[in-house]
């Protein structure tokens, strides 16, 4: 807990984000650590293998998060993610709509920012495209729509929307020891499936890429529920999340933090402004990706080939930038960090960006043999 | 080396040249060849994970001019 100036803590908080995003970057572009990838190898070859990486993360930041958490160091109710109200609409809508964009956008948030470190221009319109859409749902005429009709269907619990909360709530005992108990069964099941794989077992980058991302959303609920805390900040006279867009605890998410990039550089000259949690994860997740990519002589430049593949793109930038907003996170941000508190409109999302994405793949096929 | 098709995925990125392979490999007879051209960095650890999951054997891969070369034969 801190009670010092929020002001010298905001470098702190930037600065461990994108120290953290690097390394995400970095070791994503080094393992291929891909989620739409993961979607793909399954519904297209039946590998599991990145699909595994994926729940490996999962499994981690859930154990590292629930850590965190019962040891005090943060608060996990203080996020986005464990709020009563469960609009799960939004979620579903939101996450099947992310899913189909990812797949026509050559992948999602955090992976068109890996593809811009190593050159690749496509994704700098999709990133552009993302961040406008996410903008425009955030506070402009698609946001009209997500809250004029997507979020009147909410159902509001008697607690946070977290597992644990509920299984207190109905069953009885406290939330800490359904979270212990949770965290426990489901990381460990997870764990099981995972390293049940001999294939997946043989390649290390697959073990790699999995922990270095679930300790990097680790990491970031450390930086910005704990370094960035402040328990009475002195201007509000209110707790505070330092450098953060949504005034909450946050850990990595690849959405609105793009939208809030392009903000930060239309409005430059405004003082108020300063570069966020996100903003920070954004620029380091394309500093880490292009300092592998530099070292080890992959960069290369790449464009679009033709006027259907780069429509593709601007539509799977506009879908994502819409339903990541609409289903409060990505792949990475409901697909990780929210899953790593256990809410329910995390898992609900997950599912649905699968969903979408697998549709849209066997769509694109099936227009193959058109 | 002698190939029966080839498949030009230039520009592509992921899911889009392992689709359009599938989709040439289902079109051709077991023990043909299908040369693949792609541009996407990530292309050989995709087609190498295809060879080993589909069977589909990959002869050889090359890498020129910023171009990755596949010779996948059917199984």
């Amino acid at each position: 807990m801190n009670e010092a100036n929020p002001g010298a803590l905001a470098p702190l908080v930037a600065g461990g984000a994108f120290l953290l995003a690097f390394i995400f970057g970095a070791v994503g572009n080094r393992t291929n650590f891909c989620t739409m990838g993961a979607v793909s190898d399954w519904v297209n070859m039946g590998s599991l293998d990145r699909m595994r990486m994926w729940l490996l993360a999962i499994a981690v930041a859930i154990l590292g998060a629930s850590g965190l958490h019962l040891a005090g160091v943060v608060d996990l109710s203080k996020s986005i993610y464990q709020t009563p109200n469960f609009t799960w609409l939004s979620y579903v809508v939101g996450g099947f709509l992310f899913g189909v964009g990812m797949t026509l956008g050559s992948g999602c948030g955090s992976k068109t920012l890996i593809r811009v470190g190593t050159g690749n221009l496509k994704s700098v319109v999709v990133y552009i495209f993302l961040g406008i859409a996410a903008y425009m749902t955030l506070r402009g005429l698609f946001g009209a729509f997500r809250v004029g009709v997507l979020e009147k269907a909410t159902v509001t619990l008697p607690a946070g929307q977290d597992l644990p909360s509920l299984f207190a709530t109905y069953l009885g005992l406290s939330r800490a020891v359904w979270m212990a108990i949770l965290a426990s069964v489901v990381a460990g099941a997870l764990l099981g499936y995972v390293y049940a794989s001999k294939s997946f077992r043989a390649n290390f980058d697959h073990t790699l890429g999995g922990v270095v991302t679930g300790l990097v959303v680790v990491g970031g609920w450390y930086v910005s529920g704990h370094v960035g805390y402040v328990a009475e900040d002195p201007n509000t006279l209110q707790e505070a999340f330092v450098a953060t867009n949504t005034g909450r605890m946050e850990s990595f998410s690849f959405v609105a933090p793009l939208a809030f990039t392009l903000e930060y550089l239309m409005f430059w000259t405004d003082k108020s402004k300063i570069i966020t949690y996100g903003i920070a994860s954004a620029l380091g997740v394309i500093a880490g990706s292009a300092a592998y990519a530099l070292a080890t002589r992959t960069f290369r430049w790449e464009g679009f080939r033709d006027a259907e593949d780069t429509a593709m793109h601007m539509l799977g930038g506009t879908l994502m930038g819409f339903g990541g907003i609409t289903a409060l996170g990505c792949t990475i941000g409901q697909g990780i960090s929210g899953f790593s508190t256990l809410a329910l409109g995390s898992i609900l999302t997950f599912v649905f960006i699968v969903a979408g994405s697998a549709a849209t793949m066997k769509w694109q096929y099936w227009r193959l043999g058109r | 080396m002698d190939f029966d098709k080839e498949l030009d995925a230039r520009g592509l990125n992921c899911p889009l040249p392992i689709l359009r392979t599938k989709k040439a490999l289902t079109d051709m007879q077991s023990g043909q060849v299908l040369k693949i051209v792609a541009t996407d960095p990530g292309s050989l650890k995709d087609f190498q994970a295809f060879s080993r999951q589909t069977g589909n054997e990959l002869l050889s891969h090359a890498e020129a001019n910023r171009e990755f070369v596949f010779f996948m034969k059917r199984k």
